[in-house]
């Protein structure tokens, strides 16, 4: 068996024995358009929670949860804090 | 026997890889025996390692950890198993145990994984982060967290959609779909236990709001907004990205309360809460903490003097018992609470509490043994028959405890009962040879 393996294609060896479930799938198309809609939205101007949370019509946790992930995966970087020293803006990682 | 399966033999079996475990295991090792570390997680070093500092030094917990996790990792006469479940421990008729364990498969080969991180920058999936407690995403891909040892990638396969972007991203070639889990059947002398502790679930009060409101989080969340590896750039709100200047603490969340089957103080809830308050003093100089408590148990060497600190800072101490946390418009929270120095029911807002959680046991040991029964006390933690005189013994001879697996305790009292428990183990071992 071992030496049938073709090494860095290993894939596919298991996709003949495991399905992806329909969750992760969703998940993933759920995340995918999410980031597409901050990255979009921030190419524009930088935005804050809240702008953003309302162009996207999501609920303002779940922005800020996909917008700090795009920041640990490199996208975006945080930017100036308002006048009443409460919350920051948001704008691409350049 | 099962071909399959493979076989060898260790002096001493450590079953958890968290700051007692390690510490036991490096005592044993350096005495000249061979010692198998068996980890259920992707890396050692358990939850001390998350930590942002310790109290009351404040000193940095990742920097004390993660030389002794390096220590260990490097030790010739330690192996380590991370992603590895213990099975089974029989004793057989010669005094020995055999253990059989199953290694489950990282899909990652380790000897070859650089940690270089390509395959989580490849990798499409984005789930949330069990390392930073859930406040922020991280790829099906993924180094554990930035200290984990070993520091190498590993698949979550339950999340992963088989697309092969990691293997195409890997320099090395290292990842490998085909991997199984691996049984193993060990024979050993000795066991010592330090599976650790689980933490309250603060969801199982609902008057708290924990889950439901978004600024409600829980002391382990609050670790690792603090610490300098941190899920948001600065100390922010999670439910809405305000940088928060009213915290409240409220002490005793699932520990001393009898109605969430928890009667027991947690020892180490006070000093926790009363050091992230003092942290989050310097990073957020204008805010005001406020820790509400039953009373402040500040019983060990220097905690006293740090809760006196943490008053001079300007921390409001109220003893004062939380009846109900609710939610206003503004998505502040308002404390109905009992002062109870004034007798009377008063409210107060803030714009981010923290649910100081409490430690309950953790029982996985308990089932393991067979022929034998390992004990636990009236509280579900391993029981200590000679609590006095051998504290680290337990029901089963030849088996010891080490931390917080024999109950609630501090990182150094952790250490101080790792230290007994390998002395036991070590005497036990030259007694049978």
């Amino acid at each position: 068996m071992d030496m049938e393996i073709e090494k860095g294609k290993t894939v596919k060896y298991l996709k003949e024995k495991r399905k992806v479930s329909p969750a992760v799938i969703e998940d993933l198309k759920k995340f995918t358009k999410i980031k597409k809609g901050i990255l979009d939205a921030l190419k524009e101007e930088d935005l804050t929670i809240d702008q953003l949370s309302q162009k996207l019509a999501l609920p303002h946790h779940e922005t800020l949860y996909y917008l700090m992930s795009l920041i640990k995966y490199g996208f975006v970087q945080i930017g100036k804090m308002d006048d009443m020293d409460e919350f920051f803006s948001y704008k691409i990682k350049k | 026997m099962n071909e399959n399966i493979k076989t060898a033999s260790y002096d001493a079996l450590v079953i958890g890889g968290g700051i007692a475990g390690g510490e036991t295991a490096l005592n044993l090792a350096n005495n000249g025996f061979k010692v198998l570390l068996v980890e259920k997680d992707l890396s050692i070093g358990g939850k001390m390692i998350l930590l942002s500092k310790v109290f009351p030094s404040l000193d940095c917990a990742a920097c004390i950890t993660t030389p002794k996790v390096s220590e260990i990792s490097r030790h010739p006469l330690i192996t380590i198993f991370t992603a590895s479940e213990i099975v089974r421990i029989i004793r057989g008729p010669n005094g020995a145990f055999k253990a059989n364990l199953v290694k489950k498969p990282r899909f990652v080969i380790v000897e070859d994984c650089t940690g270089c991180q390509l395959c989580e920058e490849a990798c499409p999936v984005s789930v949330p982060d069990q390392y930073q407690m859930g406040l922020v995403g991280r790829k099906a891909a993924y180094i554990p967290f930035s200290i984990a040892s070993p520091r190498v990638a590993a698949i979550d396969i339950e999340n992963c959609t088989l697309c092969g972007a990691c293997e195409r991203a890997c320099p090395t070639k290292c990842i490998d779909f085909t991997q199984e889990p691996v049984e193993y059947a060990i024979d050993i002398k000795t066991v010592i236990i330090a599976t650790g502790f689980n933490l309250f679930d603060p969801i199982k009060i609902p008057r708290y709001g924990y889950g439901r409101f978004k600024n409600v989080v829980t002391s382990m969340q609050m670790e690792r907004l603090l610490a300098p590896t941190r899920p948001f750039p600065t100390i922010l709100r999670p439910g809405d990205g305000k940088m928060p200047d009213k915290l409240a603490y409220v002490l005793c969340t699932g520990s001393r309360d009898a109605s969430v089957g928890n009667p027991i103080c947690s020892q180490i809830c006070c000093m926790y809460s009363i050091k992230q308050a003092q942290l989050l003093m310097g990073a957020l100089p204008m805010a005001d903490v406020t820790i509400y408590y039953i009373n402040i148990r500040s019983f060990g060497k220097g905690f006293e003097e740090f809760y006196e600190q943490a008053k001079g800072m300007g921390i409001n101490f109220i003893k004062g018992k939380i009846g109900e946390i609710s939610e206003n418009p503004k998505g502040n929270l308002v404390l109905r609470y009992e002062d109870i120095n004034e007798g009377i029911v008063k409210e107060s807002e803030h714009d981010m509490v923290v649910l100081s959680v409490g430690i309950l046991p953790n029982q996985e040991a308990s089932g393991l043994f067979q022929k034998k029964e390992l004990t636990l006390d009236l509280y579900k933690f391993v029981d200590q028959p000679d609590i006095l005189v051998s504290p680290s013994l337990t029901s089963i001879e030849g088996v010891f405890v080490a931390g917080t697996a024999a109950g609630p305790m501090d990182i150094p009292d952790s250490i101080l009962s790792a230290g007994a428990a390998s002395s036991e183990a070590i005497g036990y071992l030259n007694r049978i040879q």
